[in-house]
């Protein structure tokens, strides 16, 4: 039992920040550290500068060309990148469909589609959910029909997150109705340029169009896009949930985010109201105790003495801790987060912001933004049935 | 970055386990409790598997351990709800370790690891509440021997020990002191507390006792600390059998028919449940392996520790209790002594909102395990 990192940890710890110092656009850490908006040349810029030093897919092994990072090396990674303020890797290509390629595609595959997403250059989103299939996500509908060394897909998803800029698509399709239906789901790699296939954003109640329906009418994919065996779909769909692991619960983010909350409460006079006081305190435990957690579920994988099956638990808190903090900072701005100026949210705005402090501008829309967390993969209540059931059997 | 317990530390959790559960049954506790909450022959039993010596150097006779084994054998405690105080043997032999003079140290600690003589610490006043810098009692010096009035309550085991550790203020500084029972001038009165276990008001009239140091406030915060240590770690290994006889009779228990496990929304709330507990232990780790750490550091975590605890306790306590419906409030069931623990442990060395104040207090721009 020891609590600190080891002078090899601490040394690469040092190399991943210097190397993030150097390389990180200013422009896009202010906005990160602001909560401005990002734009698609922002996240991809920063895909593409990682992708360049090999560290996009941080998470892949050296034999398809990653790092070969143990889990806690991916975590110090993860934390020195949050902590200096890059954005979020997209993690549709490099951290959840490259691990299925890799596990279940064919070599012809990983040659194909491999390189575009360690170098940041293609975009790829997810499709998963359907207008009928959320949390029951089994029960999906869309339809992938075998013509010769064709598939022909129709049906719709939707919530594809930033769909509007993505150039392939993975997706759990209906290539069977016998059986359970989980046993008639296949795993396609669409390409989203291809005749058929109609993105419409959805406007969320922040006023962001951060997520898509997709529509596929009679849409061409060659067989060879098929990803392992037909009707085998759901087990790598579940293999990609067991991939992400401690990044789920964002702790590194929240640490960075926790010091904005005390930075809004300082400039709003609250910090030292204690009752305000108290709440920021409240949140500081849970999340070194999210962090704790994430170091156990680390130091459990380094060794691989003892497995710990909390992924739910820390999808569960992880969401709450995110939703927490927003909710936080709003009410840290009070009613000088209400005004609600679109224009205000993005970097170098020269308007006059209500009350001057326009740091307050996004602190609502954040705040309804992170309502998502608790609902998306997997709500917090699915979560919780899996949880019981590893109390209950 | 490790978790994993060494294969001692794993073979120490064994034996205290197995003590526990074939020498530490239910009906022998309760009959303990009957007979006023705590059991000389029981304690002697731990000593006898070398645990009162945990934190005793070699030197003296002990096991010279660190904290990792303390919480390893709370933990265990925990899971049988134990009565006997060995907490308070770990503080006092810490606390006698690290300050007391060498001939103090001599005289006692081979007792202390032995199970001959036990010590606890005798510090809360009534005006103190969980304010370790409160203190009334005082100390005076003449003729090369000191002597301390004062009451202390809530003492564990307090008229069966056989010497207090007693903060007093002398010439306005608190200082700590030994003080023996049988002492001239100490009375005290012995009671039974809400988990059952005994604790006794003790008063002290110009009551000859041995100086431990005068740097009272630090070597009583670090007692303290080590007792939250403690609290964390009993609090996890109670929590733990606590969802786990939860979990049994989920399955167990039929209405309309079937188990009441198949009902949503009482796995969620045996899932909240799970998500305490393993919170609750992730803060254990860290409170028990930032205890050696400097003053400013382990204080903070300590705090950070049992306000999670706290709440830990509090839910899985009042939950289990929820859980198993009109048994889960009767004294015959096992399930109640288990919740009066959790509640009882959440008020012994400051309570949740103290410790939460002293995070607020002392909250910096940055924050994280680390730092």
């Amino acid at each position: 039992m020891d609590l600190a990192f080891t002078p090899e940890e601490l040394a690469f710890r040092d190399e991943i920040r210097t190397w993030v110092h150097a390389n990180l656009p200013k422009h896009i850490s202010d906005k990160v550290h602001a909560a401005q908006r990002l734009t698609r040349d922002d996240m991809q810029t920063w895909a593409k500068i990682l992708g360049k030093k090999g560290w996009l897919g941080y998470g892949w092994p050296q034999q398809f060309g990653g790092p070969g990072w143990n889990a806690v090396q991916k975590h110090l990674f993860e934390e020195e990148c949050a902590l200096a303020g890059a954005p979020r890797v997209v993690p549709f290509g490099p951290v959840m469909v490259a691990p299925v390629i890799m596990a279940f595609g064919n070599a012809e595959q990983q040659q194909r589609f491999l390189p575009g997403i360690a170098s940041g250059e293609v975009w790829w989103s997810q499709g998963y959910s359907e207008p009928g299939s959320g949390s029951d996500l089994a029960s999906l509908k869309t339809r992938a029909e075998r013509k010769g060394d064709k598939y022909i897909v129709n049906g719709q998803k939707t919530w594809t997150t930033l769909g509007q800029y993505g150039e392939w698509i993975f997706c759990l399709v209906r290539t069977s109705t016998e059986g359970k239906p989980q046993t008639g789901i296949s795993f396609l790699l669409i390409d989203m340029k291809s005749p058929g296939v109609t993105v419409r954003p959805i406007k969320l109640l922040d006023g962001e169009c951060e997520v898509n329906e997709v529509w596929f009418d009679n849409v061409e994919v060659p067989a060879e896009n098929l990803i392992g065996e037909e009707n085998k779909g759901w087990t790598y769909a579940k293999h990609l949930l067991s991939h992400e692991r401690t990044n789920i619960a964002d702790v590194n983010r929240a640490k960075r985010e926790l010091e904005r909350l005390k930075r809004i409460a300082k400039t709003e006079g609250v910090l030292e109201d204690f009752r305000f006081r108290d709440e920021i305190a409240k949140l500081e435990v849970d999340i070194v105790a999210l962090e704790m957690l994430v170091l156990r579920v680390l130091s459990a994988e380094k060794s691989g003495k003892n497995s710990l099956d909390i992924a739910g638990l820390l999808k569960i808190r992880g969401s709450e801790i995110q939703q927490r903090y927003t909710e936080l900072m709003m009410q840290a701005a009070g009613p000088f987060s209400l005004p609600f100026i679109f224009e205000a949210m993005e970097a170098g705005w020269q308007g006059n912001f209500p009350g001057g402090v326009v740091a307050n501008a996004p602190l609502a829309s954040n705040y309804f933004n992170m309502r998502k967390t608790t609902i998306y993969g997997g709500s917090n209540e699915v979560q919780r049935n899996i949880v019981s059931q590893t109390v209950l059997g | 970055m490790d978790f994993d317990f060494s294969e001692d530390q794993e073979q120490l959790r064994d034996a205290v386990r197995k003590w526990v559960d074939k020498g530490y049954d239910f009906e022998r506790r309760r009959a303990i409790v009957n007979a006023g909450g705590f059991d000389r022959a029981a304690y002697n039993e731990l000593a006898e598997l070398g645990l009162a010596g945990l934190y005793v150097s070699e030197e003296h006779g002990g096991l010279g351990m660190g904290p990792v084994e303390a919480m390893v054998v709370m933990e265990e405690l925990g899971r049988g709800i134990v009565l006997e105080p060995l907490a308070q043997t770990l503080i006092a032999s810490a606390v006698l370790q690290t300050h007391a003079p060498a001939a103090l140290q001599s005289a006692w600690l081979p007792r202390i690891a032995g199970g001959e003589a036990i010590v606890v610490l005798a510090h809360q006043e009534r005006g103190a509440r969980h304010h370790l810098n409160r203190c009334q009692a005082a100390a005076k010096e003449a003729g090369g021997q000191w002597t301390v009035s004062g009451t202390k309550s809530i003492v564990p085991v307090g008229d069966q020990a056989d010497a207090f550790i007693v903060p007093a203020l002398a010439g306005g500084q608190m200082a700590l002191f030994l003080v023996e029972r049988g002492a001239a001038g100490v009375k005290a009165e012995g009671y039974l507390t809400q988990d059952g276990a005994r604790a006794a008001e003790v008063s002290f009239a110009n009551s000859p006792a041995q100086l431990i140091t005068k740097n009272g406030q630090t070597a009583l915060e670090e007692a303290a600390d080590i007792g939250s240590a403690c609290v964390c770690a009993e609090g996890v290994g109670v929590m733990d059998k606590t969802l786990a006889i939860t979990a049994e009779y989920m399955n167990t228990r039929k209405q309309f028919g079937v188990p009441i496990a198949t009902f949503q929304a009482l796995r969620h709330r045996i899932a909240d449940m799970k998500m305490q507990l393993e919170l609750a232990r992730s803060m254990s780790y860290y409170a028990s392996l930032k205890l050696k750490t400097p003053e400013s550091e382990r204080r903070q975590a300590i705090a950070r520790a049992r306000y999670q605890l706290g709440n830990a306790m509090r839910f899985v306590g009042q939950s289990a209790v929820q859980l198993h419906g009109g048994i889960g409030v009767t004294d015959e069931y096992i399930v109640s002594h288990y919740f009066k623990k959790l509640t009882q442990l959440e008020m012994t060395f400051g309570d949740t909102l103290h410790h939460l104040g002293e995070v607020s207090n002392r909250m910096q721009d940055t924050a994280g395990v680390f730092a």
